[in-house]
């Protein structure tokens, strides 16, 4: 039995691989994930009593230092200190940023961390204990302006749909829209269903013609005489055996990508997807974040897919180029894709705090970082120059601003033959220096430039009027 | 004393506690790799470990002794005071009485079982006393078999009633268990209520090494093949998954290692494979259970309850623990016996966690390199079963409790809370110890000697028991 020793070392080489695995799998995941376990709702080892709270969380304020949310205190007829959390009236505006306890969302969830001071060092975790009657949390200073979010607010109305902007070069985000909203400070009324999802990060929705954008990015990518690439659209193309519709049956004629992407082409972006093919579209997609878990430390999101692989036909991949079919994305992912055309193809990761206000001592800024190298700064600036052409010329001409230069895609989702279709409109400004990224989506409201359009250019006119 | 006074040296204690095991663990851990290194054997020494780890029990009760406002548990103090005289007096009894005693492998235990004991001080008092209670009884079973095994040269006829004994047991338990948590497999004893799938897979070491230590023919296997298959499906009969998976396991393990025979062994794997995924289609159990490991957050209130509440408790300890009692690790479900590992994340760290699968591994290399220095096979196969044994438990619990693969409640060894589970783990500890005794003794060509030595073993056991 000589190969006894043989194989005792083989099977403590797999046991032992297997350890190593264990240990691998167990660190990698606490590094990635243990932040969000922490401040699960369901965990509630970080619940706060505040009836008789051991440590009072800190407050929430917007960028400019307005307080959104603070813990209060009266007294009771027994003369006991009893504490409750207070909104400004402000803060439904914002609703889905500041969140609640109660419903594990937003801020107040997930920030648990920092309103509770468990980020706090040793030395002052124990002199809290030790000098403080009571423990107080950090103050959590948020990306966002009040000014933004009410302007955005009122100017979405009654209808429902989601805006996201944010500056591109430091993700920072400074304004978080999502309609139907709630108001946090209404503890008892129970909110609609609906109205509790934040459609910015959650809700996820056919992008329509804004997709073109990755389409085009793809075959600037992989397609050598682009320039001479021209399809000929009589307002309804056939191709390889099914019929691809422009908008309103339109013809438009002659186009090559630019003026393609100005007059939003369905038929030249479905026989672009094909010629680029599943893989190359894929992989661009890709590397703006489509298939992706984004796991930003800041803020939850959903998941944007583009499912085409080996098995996708020719049909399915042409509606994928234009943003219909089996596409779906998030509208604070389209923000990011934004940004990346914006910032010279580098991707920023999304921030929403600003930073972290201690019992004393100086504000604890967050970083900025990189989230991908989603293309390369010639094509980012070539995509720029088409989508300035949109709006100066194009379908988003209605969010044409005076005295800056907005480049844009707007798209209309069509999301069933008895329903009006979404409205999308996506870009940045000022187009030579951007400071300013928007996703904005307008829920079954029309065409994206007649209604994403318009509210988009007011957004940005007002950031920029309040010097952002 | 106050309970802001008690959280500020739990909190400041976490490092102190964090300290002391890696340095237990640095310290075996650089034993052991010298020992893989170095040609000649490395002169065993015990360094001051057991006093550190002695130190690291009687700061953990202490601190424990003033959790409670009202004032000092003199109890918990004790049971402290108890802990490590019970740990530096089984020690340095098997130390200095056993010259071919593997010091870091009983170390790496004893660390692995203060750190059970002062997570079930702290998740539930009554039963800390009762886990030393049985730590000790465990350690004298291993005494026994440490004496036993270098003796025994073959079982003999004896292996034929061990055979049977086996299944039997687990048949019996199947049929007249008394239920709990899903699975049949206790039986009430006067006060106690054992589990004796705990004790079968003793046997099913012994019995696995001591018929698979020769070349047989296919025929001359077939008992074998049918005790294997009898206990599995025994274990299977009381719904016991998780150690259904772990005896099938261990066969493949031993099996290979001493037939050669790859092709059967990929085979009974595949057969394995299968019939797991039969269970999985008859038993709602485990459906369950592969569903919330997939993804326990979309049930997080029902199915996946349990590891998510894991997965929180490990991702509010951080790298050091939130401390000593600071914690809510009783929020996990079963978090004294197949969740314990989470506790001691939650409130030690998860770089104790990742110790603690350190001293896994630390035993497991430890225990190979004796069965590689054993001369005979049945020797080698009982060390490496041994070592695969607690390997592959150890694995399958943790990484179910990591969301790793899917949960199978089985004990964490040495660590769980449970009688039957710690005198087991220390008998199969006590295998390996004994094949460790058996080569140090064949080294030193001293095996005239070597009877007498144990006879007069034998008798000195005797006296003290009188």
């Amino acid at each position: 039995m000589k190969y006894l020793k043989r194989n005792i070392r083989s099977a403590l080489i797999v046991l032992l691989g297997l350890f190593v695995i264990l240990t691998v799998y167990f660190y990698y995941n606490l590094f990635l994930y243990s932040d969000r376990w922490f401040s699960d709702p369901n965990n509630t080892r970080v619940k706060v009593d505040m009836t008789n709270p051991s440590i009072i969380p800190g407050s929430i304020s917007d960028r400019n230092g307005k307080v959104l949310v603070e813990t209060r205190s009266y007294k009771n007829d027994n003369g006991a200190l009893t504490y409750y959390r207070s909104y400004h009236k402000d803060s439904r505006y914002a609703a889905h940023v500041i969140g609640s306890k109660k419903y594990g969302i937003g801020a107040e969830a997930l920030y648990v961390r920092y309103l509770l001071g468990y980020d706090n060092n040793l030395f002052e975790r124990i002199y809290q204990k030790a000098f403080l009657d009571q423990e107080v949390g950090n103050d959590v200073i948020l990306t966002i302006d009040m000014r933004l979010q009410k302007f955005i607010s009122q100017a979405m109305g009654k209808s429902k749909g989601s805006v996201v902007l944010m500056n591109p070069n430091s993700g920072e985000i400074l304004a978080l829209v999502s309609q139907p909203s709630f108001n946090p400070s209404a503890d008892n009324e129970d909110p609609a269903d609906e109205s509790l999802l934040n459609k910015a990060s959650y809700g996820r929705f056919t992008p329509g013609s804004i997709m073109k954008v990755i389409t085009a990015a793809a075959a600037l990518e992989s397609m050598e005489n682009l320039n001479d690439y021209v399809v000929e659209c009589k307002g309804s193309t056939e191709i390889n055996g099914f019929i691809i519709k422009c908008y309103d049956g339109e013809a438009h004629g002659q186009v090559n990508l630019s003026r393609a992407m100005e007059v939003s082409c369905n038929a030249y972006f479905a026989q672009l997807s094909l010629d680029v093919g599943w893989k190359q579209l894929k992989k661009t997609a890709e590397k703006f974040g489509f298939n992706k878990d984004f796991l930003f430390s800041d803020i939850k999101t959903s998941k944007s897919e583009l499912p085409i692989n080996h098995k996708t036909d020719a049909e399915e991949l042409a509606w994928s180029g234009i943003g219909q079919g089996k596409v779906l994305v998030t509208p604070l992912h389209m923000a990011l894709v934004a940004s990346a055309i914006a910032n010279k193809g580098i991707m920023p990761e999304p921030r929403l705090i600003y930073g972290i206000q201690p019992r004393s001592g100086k504000i604890r800024l967050q970083g900025h970082s990189k989230l991908a190298d989603a293309t390369t700064p010639e094509i980012a600036q070539t995509l720029t120059n088409m989508m300035v052409n949109v709006v100066e010329n194009g379908t988003g001409s209605r969010a044409r601003t005076k005295g800056m230069l907005i480049a844009g895609k707007t798209g209309t989702a069509e999301v069933g033959s008895d329903k009006n279709p979404h409205a999308w409109f996506i870009g940045f400004a000022p187009a030579d220096h951007p400071t300013l990224a928007i996703a904005v989506i307008l829920e079954n409201s029309g065409t994206g430039g007649s209604k994403a359009a318009p509210l988009a250019g007011s957004i940005l006119r007002e950031a920029a009027r309040l010097g952002y | 004393m106050s309970n802001k006074q008690y959280e500020i040296l739990a909190l400041t204690l976490r490092y102190w506690f964090v300290l002391l095991i890696i340095y237990i663990f640095a310290q075996c851990a650089a034993k052991t790799i010298r020992g893989i290194f170095s040609s000649k054997s490395v002169p065993r020494s015990t360094g001051n470990i057991p006093f550190i780890l002695v130190l690291f029990s009687l700061t953990a009760f202490g601190l424990l002794s003033l959790q409670d406002p009202g004032g000092i548990s003199i109890d918990t103090a004790l049971l402290g005071v108890l802990v490590s005289a019970v740990i530096l007096f089984q020690f340095y009894l098997l130390y200095y009485l056993f010259p071919g005693l593997d010091e870091v492998m009983l170390l790496s235990v004893d660390t692995l079982a203060v750190l059970g004991f002062i997570m079930l001080q702290r998740l539930t008092p009554e039963l800390a006393l009762k886990q030393v209670e049985w730590f000790a009884a465990g350690c004298a079973a291993m005494f026994l078999v440490m004496l036993a095994v270098p003796r025994i040269k073959s079982l003999g006829k004896l292996i034929y009633p061990l055979m049977a004994a086996g299944p039997a047991i687990l048949f019996l338990v199947a049929f007249f268990g008394e239920e709990s948590g899903g699975a049949t497999s206790r039986i009430p004893i006067g006060p106690f209520s054992i589990q004796p799938a705990e004790f079968a897979k003793f046997i099913f070491i012994i019995v696995l090494a001591y018929s698979l230590n020769e070349e047989k023919t296919f025929r001359q296997k077939l008992p074998v093949y049918i005790f294997v298959i009898a206990s599995v499906l025994g274990v299977v009969m009381q719904k016991d998954l998780g150690s259904a998976l772990h005896y099938f396991i261990v066969f493949l393990f031993i099996y290979y290692i001493s037939t050669n025979d790859l092709l059967l062994t990929i085979a009974a794997a595949g057969a394995g494979a299968i019939a797991s995924f039969i269970s999985y289609k008859i038993f709602a159990h485990v459906r369950v259970r592969v569903e919330a490991w997939k993804n326990p957050w979309a049930d997080v209130g029902g199915k996946g309850w349990q590891v998510a509440q894991s997965l929180m408790a490990m991702g509010s300890g951080g790298l050091i623990g939130l401390g000593l009692g600071l914690g809510a690790p009783y929020i996990i479900p079963a978090s004294r016996t197949d969740f314990i590992f989470a506790a001691i994340c939650e409130e030690f760290g998860i770089l104790v966690g990742g110790m603690v699968i350190g001293f896994y591994a630390l035993i497991l290399i430890r225990s190979m390199q004796k069965a590689f220095q054993a001369r005979q096979p049945a020797d080698m196969l009982l060390a490496c079963g041994s070592a695969v044994s607690l390997s592959i438990q150890a694995f399958i619990i943790i990484g179910g409790v990591v969301k790793m693969i899917p949960l199978t409640g089985i004990t964490l060894p040495f660590v769980s809370y449970g009688g039957s589970s710690m005198v087991v783990s220390l008998c199969i500890l006590g295998i390996i110890q004994g094949i460790s005794m058996k080569n140090e003794w064949l080294a030193h060509n001293m095996e005239t000697e070597f009877d007498q030595d144990l006879d007069e073993m034998i008798n000195d056991e005797g006296d003290e028991q009188r």
